[in-house]
């Protein structure tokens, strides 16, 4: 099953996506991509750790190639797994080391949307989290327009193949495809 | 206690005075601009926001929805959209009715 989340920022996505991840009756696995290289991203880390406190959630940390938590977990058939979160995914295999910004955007899409793909398809569960950065109307600079369409189609191919998308707004799961 | 939330310009306003004509003394505009204000001027928005909605427990909020654009490179910008979000899913969450105003037209999410 793949269950897709968006939300804006500070919509509560991601708690959401942790109470889904609390309610099933699997092994639950926090997949976290965030690489913590500053006192901001530290402390976000903190506050959703705090959030995921005493809920037995395993925490995995791969800022890349996320299809290899399969091999991590002893069941991963038998595992849910929350990945928090696309945008940040999509941003370390495009800039970070070893990510590939030159890439095409075709070419990216297909790769980050395949590894996470063949990743839903060995574990019980896969909901993925993904972040709506595509309604402040500002022309950013190319390399950034690129990362924007680049996630914009990994999350419509998500939405595609999932059998759940769901909206976050200031807290309010809405139904976007399955049901709630 | 009433949450209207929608983009720039979206007619929430109008709409919301559609809903409740001649309530005006209910309504708070503005107020992810007010929220932007308290920031600006070293204030605590949480607890200004639990202190009016206290004093004003049938308060019709309207505000922009600001979190749904790439994350800002200023930190001031980050934190008031981070910070508005949770103030706004409080008021939510609290909230006997909340609804979200696209081109005039709302649609009840809670």
């Amino acid at each position: 099953m793949l269950i897709l989340i968006i939300g804006g920022s500070g919509s509560g996505k991601s708690a959401y996506a942790e109470e889904l991840l609390a309610h099933s009756d699997k092994e639950k696995y926090y997949l976290a991509t965030m690489c913590a290289d500053d006192a901001e991203s530290r402390k976000r880390i903190a506050r959703h750790k705090k959030q995921r406190e005493g809920r037995g959630f395993h925490t995995l940390e791969l800022p890349r190639h996320v299809s290899q938590a399969v091999s991590l977990m002893p069941n991963p058939m038998q595992s849910s797994v929350l990945l928090e979160c696309m945008s940040n995914l999509t941003a370390n295999e495009m800039f970070w080391d070893g990510g590939c910004s030159q890439c095409s955007e075709k070419e990216l899409a297909e790769r980050i949307g395949n590894d996470v793909l063949a990743l839903s398809q060995n574990v019980a569960t896969l909901i993925v989290v993904t972040n709506n950065v595509f309604e402040d109307g500002v022309c950013y600079e190319k390399t950034t327009e690129k990362y924007l369409r680049v996630l914009a189609q990994i999350n419509r191919r998500m939405a595609k193949e999932a059998d759940r998308m769901i909206e976050v707004v200031v807290g309010i799961p809405i139904e976007g495809k399955g049901t709630i | 206690m009433e949450l209207y939330i929608g983009g720039y310009a979206q007619g929430k306003l109008e709409y919301v005075r559609r809903q409740h004509p001649e309530e005006d003394v209910r309504i708070k505009n503005g107020f992810h601009l007010w929220v932007r204000e308290l920031m600006e001027e070293g204030k605590d928005p949480e607890a200004e926001t639990q202190r009016f909605l206290k004093e004003h427990p049938d308060a019709i909020i309207i505000s922009d929805e600001i979190g749904n654009g790439i994350v800002p490179t200023d930190a001031f910008e980050r934190d008031y959209r981070e910070r508005l979000g949770r103030i706004l899913i409080r008021i939510a969450a609290e909230a006997e009715r909340v609804e979200r105003v696209i081109c005039g037209i709302g649609q009840r999410i809670k």
